[in-house]
């Protein structure tokens, strides 16, 4: 008998006692601590609100973004990457031709005709910006917003357009630069 | 009187469902409500983890491996980096070391915070939930900050980490600790003294020391049942040798050795001493440094084996890696406990009510990822 009291007893009090932090925690609450109606407001700047600075985070993960004027067509990136979702073709020029300089000096030997990045593979691991010698291929927004901004919002009705082109010559350049002499050849 | 007889009935429980933590099948046989035989059904989460390993290098492994236990991703490849740092024989800069038990042990209070609150969720108590998840939030916040993911990190790299800690990371770190203890004992009064709560895990789903001993049954799931068995403590790696703290094991305060509840406070006491660690942690951790200081330029061990285990949030987590002096490994195999964990849920569950089936799922905090891998 007496035992039965007890727990009733108990029960009520540790039920009081949760609903008072549960209470307290009602009027505790940081003031704008709502849920934000996301498409039709957005935090003020585009990275979350999180206490931090984003000038101060090391690394950021968001859409993969390449300078494609930048890159010399290493491939490191292609064999750096798990599962493979980034593909160049890479294509040899004729001596003469030149191609110019990259951002930090480098002459470019090799016209990129394709780098395409699928990011519908991608799993955001980061491997394929730390191998990269020009530092053309990174994440957008973070420390790099200063070259790119951040793009979260890139959904796309078709998956096909998740497909991110980034070469930026056409099939008249490419025949333009290739067949000045006779020999075209492609490096595999 | 031949025409009364109870005949057994088989009910599926999942593959999806809310309670069963990812997608398992439970194919239950019950007697009445009486469970008299419970098979786990699994592989539904079956990724080719040691397949996807033959054909990648030892770099693009450590990806694959924070997307098993995606919970505790940290610790996950924390286990198989030490693993591949022993192959190769390769010492470790200072300051990389403690960064790595400060994020190893930051992840498995996450870990542990997503494990009772689901546990809470499971019997019923919803608020708790949502302040666990509260905290989990700003530990996910300080990795974010650190390595730009907040849920698979790719941050532990074979000799090193990919990233020096950010600014500002022990001003949070201190700020966070402090703020959390508090929390904790919130917890334990909303949650783990609710009389409800008492009465729905404890004395539910015993699982004796010998059962747990005999299906191999590692990690809080042991040490709930009553056994003093911590790696990092009988058998420390990396550097946890250095740090003071307790192996908390369940004693049966609200009821017996081994049940539900036990299982429980065995996590919440834990992520008491994981802060404990943190904060030795960070009060050690030299100063300078550089963590790139020995990455190896090719990751390329000689031939040979290895098994190497840490103690992840879930128990005893190994690897059994062999080389053939290639860049690609010949076989990763992984040991994952939370297999263990599942394949005693048998033993355990049989003869309790279904509602408490569910509970003691819970209890056993597995993550499919890392069983079906």
């Amino acid at each position: 008998m007496k035992n039965y009291f007890q727990n009733i007893w108990q029960s009520i009090t540790t039920l009081l006692i949760g609903l008072g932090i549960t209470i307290k925690h009602m009027f505790k609450a940081r003031k704008g601590n709502v849920t934000l109606q996301y498409p039709e407001e957005k935090w003020p700047r585009p990275e979350r609100n999180i206490g931090f600075d984003p000038k101060n985070y090391n690394i950021i993960r968001s859409k993969l973004h390449v300078d494609i004027d930048d890159c010399i067509g290493c491939r490191k990136c292609e064999r750096a990457c798990p599962v493979g979702c980034i593909k160049i073709d890479a294509l040899k020029v004729p001596k003469e031709t030149d191609l110019g300089l990259t951002s930090s000096g480098t002459t470019k030997r090799l016209l990129i005709s394709r780098f395409d990045i699928d990011m519908t593979e991608c799993m955001f691991c980061n491997l394929c910006t730390y191998p990269c010698p020009e530092d053309c291929i990174f994440m957008t927004g973070g420390p790099n917003s200063e070259k790119q901004p951040l793009d979260y919002e890139y959904s796309q009705y078709d998956r096909s357009r998740l497909i991110f082109k980034f070469a930026n010559v056409t099939k008249n350049d490419i025949r333009r630069i290739t067949t000045a002499p006779p020999v075209q050849q492609e490096i595999l | 009187m031949g025409l009364v007889h109870a005949e057994e009935m088989t009910l599926n429980i999942g593959p999806q469902h809310p309670s069963t933590h990812g997608v398992l099948r439970l194919k239950v046989k019950t007697d009445g409500e009486i469970i008299s035989e419970i098979t786990p059904v699994i592989g539904y989460l079956h990724r080719c983890f040691e397949k996807h390993c033959e054909n990648l290098s030892y770099e693009q492994v450590i990806p694959f491996t924070d997307r098993c236990d995606y919970i505790a991703a940290m610790n996950n490849s924390f286990g198989y980096v030490l693993a591949v740092e022993k192959l190769m024989d390769i010492q470790v800069p200072e300051r990389v070391e403690y960064i790595r038990v400060i994020m190893a042990e930051y992840n498995r209070i996450a870990s542990h915070l997503l494990a009772l609150g689901t546990f809470g969720l499971d019997v019923g108590a919803y608020t708790p939930f949502l302040y666990m998840f509260r905290d989990r939030e700003r530990i996910l916040d300080l990795f974010e900050i650190t390595c730009g993911a907040r849920l698979l990190y790719n941050y532990m790299w074979v000799g090193g980490v990919s990233h020096d800690l950010p600014l500002g990371f022990m001003e949070a770190s201190y700020r966070f600790l402090d703020e959390f203890e508090k929390n904790i004992n919130e917890y334990h009064n909303i949650l783990s003294y609710n009389k409800i709560f008492i009465e729905r895990s404890a004395d539910v789903g015993i699982m004796p020391k010998d059962v747990a001993i005999d299906y191999g049954v590692t990690g809080p799931n042991l040490r709930g049942s009553g056994v003093k068995w911590d790696l990092r403590k009988d058998e420390p790696y990396s550097i946890y040798n250095r740090f003071k703290f307790d192996v908390p094991v369940g004693t049966g305060i609200m009821g017996s050795v081994g049940d539900c509840w036990d299982r429980y406070w065995v996590r919440a006491e834990e992520m008491q001493e994981s802060i404990k660690i943190i904060r030795q942690a960070l009060d050690k951790i030299p100063r300078e440094g550089n963590v790139h200081e020995a990455l190896p330029k090719k990751v390329r061990p000689p031939k040979g084996s290895i098994y190497f285990r840490t103690e992840s949030p879930r128990g005893d987590l190994g690897y059994y890696i062999i080389s053939d002096g290639t860049p690609t490994p010949l076989r990763v195999k992984m040991r994952s406990p939370a297999f263990t964990a599942l394949s005693a849920l048998s033993e355990i569950a049989t003869g309790w009510m279904l509602s408490d089936v569910l509970v003691i799922l819970g209890s056993l905090d597995i993550v499919l990822g890392e069983i079906d891998r």
